[in-house]
């Protein structure tokens, strides 16, 4: 029999992992769309946001504070966080993938490689080589009337953050004059350059808003897994990047809806088949939409125009 | 009275190609200057390092008096020069309103840019038809007269028009070619660089012949449409 309960519970815990994977998933398909560019270090740049997220936390004390305490101190991570990651995802941009602007698309990929390495040392430097706890500032007791169906106050957290940045980024790209000028440089960066438009300033603040939609989640990540470790940006980056290609890669919504499904089918995956074949029917399903859809689920049908 | 462009001895290429090979000209405040020559005689990029896409290697540009040599291409749009790039390089995926209001990027006077969007409408109705639709489904007609509006509405003065009746229809582009003749009546210099060297010829004052990257001859359009070697090899007489 057709367990509607037990469906419903893996959907609302699909959704919610979800709503994490599109906003890292955000962070490539922002960057792809300016500069074309796989930034592969964008995982772990959020494993970086999660060690400071956990040093900041020890140092503050903030497991041992109140309810309102706590409240301030998460909104108070999740500012610093996506500070710190933005600015770091800023400076690497000057530093590695600016000078490689008009080198083959190749050089910056690999470096971007690179830069991954360089983070994960700089993790494993700075929390230590063994997963670490981080503290349950959230608790996972359940929100909903009902014994069989859960949705934490964890789950409410994670939605809480992502949904308004979500509406926020939309409302930026679509209505502001950066986002105008992000769209335009998306699409035609001379074109861009030559109504005005500093591009590099363009790309400097999509790399910012990518690393600091990213810190969040790594401060999300943070509080609803409770573990963290300098190689958890390789998984968590690859899910993303997958969600990004699914929705269409360099297409925002796209990134969105990529990170949704992703969470749907691993959990429904994982709740139907067991754990071990999540990956495999993630990884199973991009590749069946890329043979039907190259372009992605939200993705534009490329048709150069001479 | 300081030329509103003053290039000297300019030098341009690509890797080891040098497109330009010590080009000179002037362009007097609210004058149409023709720039014409065969396929690779060095046109394009000539714009191009005037409005800061292609890095010059050697020689001086200036702008209304002061220099502009290696400028980054939106510093250059900002101080009042506008390049409708080869190829109109219009936005896609953008409206044409959305292409329209990006023109006016570096303004801040809404109001003025308001009225300036108007104005545009008025010189080319069809686009204020157009203005939701998308600039990738525009005929290549409306995209050059878009391209040209755009350039247009950062309110420049001086205007760098690459090949604007490049593959077009004769009416459209004796449309254009109306609305570029009555720039310097606004204040704008114009440079065109044309295939088309009659009518080039017809709209300027004075006009540039190069050739493999240098001014092989210059002067005054009607001197230059009179000219054996211009009616020769440009004219087809």
């Amino acid at each position: 029999m057709f367990d509607t309960e037990f469906f419903l519970q893996q959907c609302s815990i699909g959704l919610t992992n979800g709503a994490l994977i599109a906003l890292v998933a955000l962070g490539y398909t922002m960057v792809y769309g300016i500069i074309g560019l796989i930034n592969f270090a964008h995982g772990d740049l959020i494993m970086l946001g999660s060690c400071l997220a956990l040093s900041l936390v020890t140092a503050v004390g903030l497991a041992e504070a109140g309810p309102s305490a706590t409240a301030l101190g998460i909104l108070f991570l999740v500012v610093v966080c996506g500070l710190f990651c933005g600015l770091v995802n800023v400076a690497v941009d000057r530093l590695v993938y600016k000078p490689l602007r008009k080198a083959p698309k190749l050089a910056p990929l690999v470096s971007a490689i690179g830069v991954s390495f360089i983070f994960m040392n700089i993790g494993l430097f700075w929390i230590g080589p063994a997963d670490r706890s981080f503290p349950e500032l959230v608790p996972a007791t359940n929100l909903l009337p009902v014994e069989s169906l859960r949705f934490t106050a964890k789950d409410l957290l994670v939605v809480a953050i992502v949904m308004p940045l979500m509406v926020l980024l939309s409302g930026l790209v679509k209505f502001t004059r950066i986002g105008k000028a992000m769209r335009a440089v998306s699409q035609d960066p001379t074109a861009a350059a030559l109504v005005g438009i500093d591009v590099d300033r363009v790309i400097a603040t999509t790399f910012f808003l990518g690393g600091a939609l990213g810190g969040a989640a790594s401060v999300i990540y943070g509080l609803s897994i409770n573990t963290i470790g300098f190689q958890m940006g390789f998984q968590n980056g690859l899910y993303a990047f997958t969600a990004a290609v699914l929705g269409g890669i360099g297409n925002i919504p796209g990134a969105v809806v990529g990170g949704l499904v992703i969470g749907l089918v691993r959990a429904l995956g994982s709740g139907y088949f067991g754990e071990r074949w999540t990956g495999a029917i993630v990884f199973a399903i991009l590749i069946v939409i890329l043979v039907f859809r190259p372009e992605g689920l939200l993705g534009r049908r490329t048709r150069e125009k001479v | 009275m300081t030329p509103i462009l003053e290039v000297q001895e300019l030098e341009a290429g690509y890797g080891p190609i040098r497109a330009i090979d010590g080009v000179s000209i002037s362009v007097e405040e609210g004058e149409v200057v023709a720039i014409i020559g065969a396929n690779g005689a060095g046109k394009t990029t000539l714009l191009t390092a005037i409005s800061g896409v292609v890095r010059p290697r050697g020689g001086t540009i200036r702008f209304a008096g002061s220099p502009i040599t290696r400028m980054r291409p939106h510093a250059v749009t900002r101080l009042g020069i506008a390049h409708a790039p080869e190829g109109r390089r219009i936005f896609q995926r953008l409206t044409v309103r959305e292409n329209l209001q990006l023109g006016a990027f570096a303004r801040t006077d809404r109001a003025g840019i308001r009225r300036d969007i108007d104005e545009i409408c008025g010189l080319f109705p069809v686009l204020g038809q157009r203005m939701g639709q998308l600039g990738g489904t525009l005929s290549g007609g409306e995209q050059q007269m878009l391209a040209l509006a755009r350039a247009l509405l950062s309110r420049p003065r001086l205007l760098l028009l690459d090949e604007p009746s490049l593959g077009l229809a004769p009416l459209v582009v004796s449309r254009i070619f109306e609305v570029i003749a009555g720039l310097p009546a606004k204040g704008i210099a114009v440079v065109l660089v044309e295939q088309n060297a009659r009518a080039a010829l017809r709209l300027a004052s004075r006009g540039y012949v190069l050739e493999t990257g240098r001014v092989s001859l210059s002067g005054p359009a009607a001197d230059l449409a009179n000219d054996p070697r211009v009616r020769d090899a440009y004219l087809g007489e």
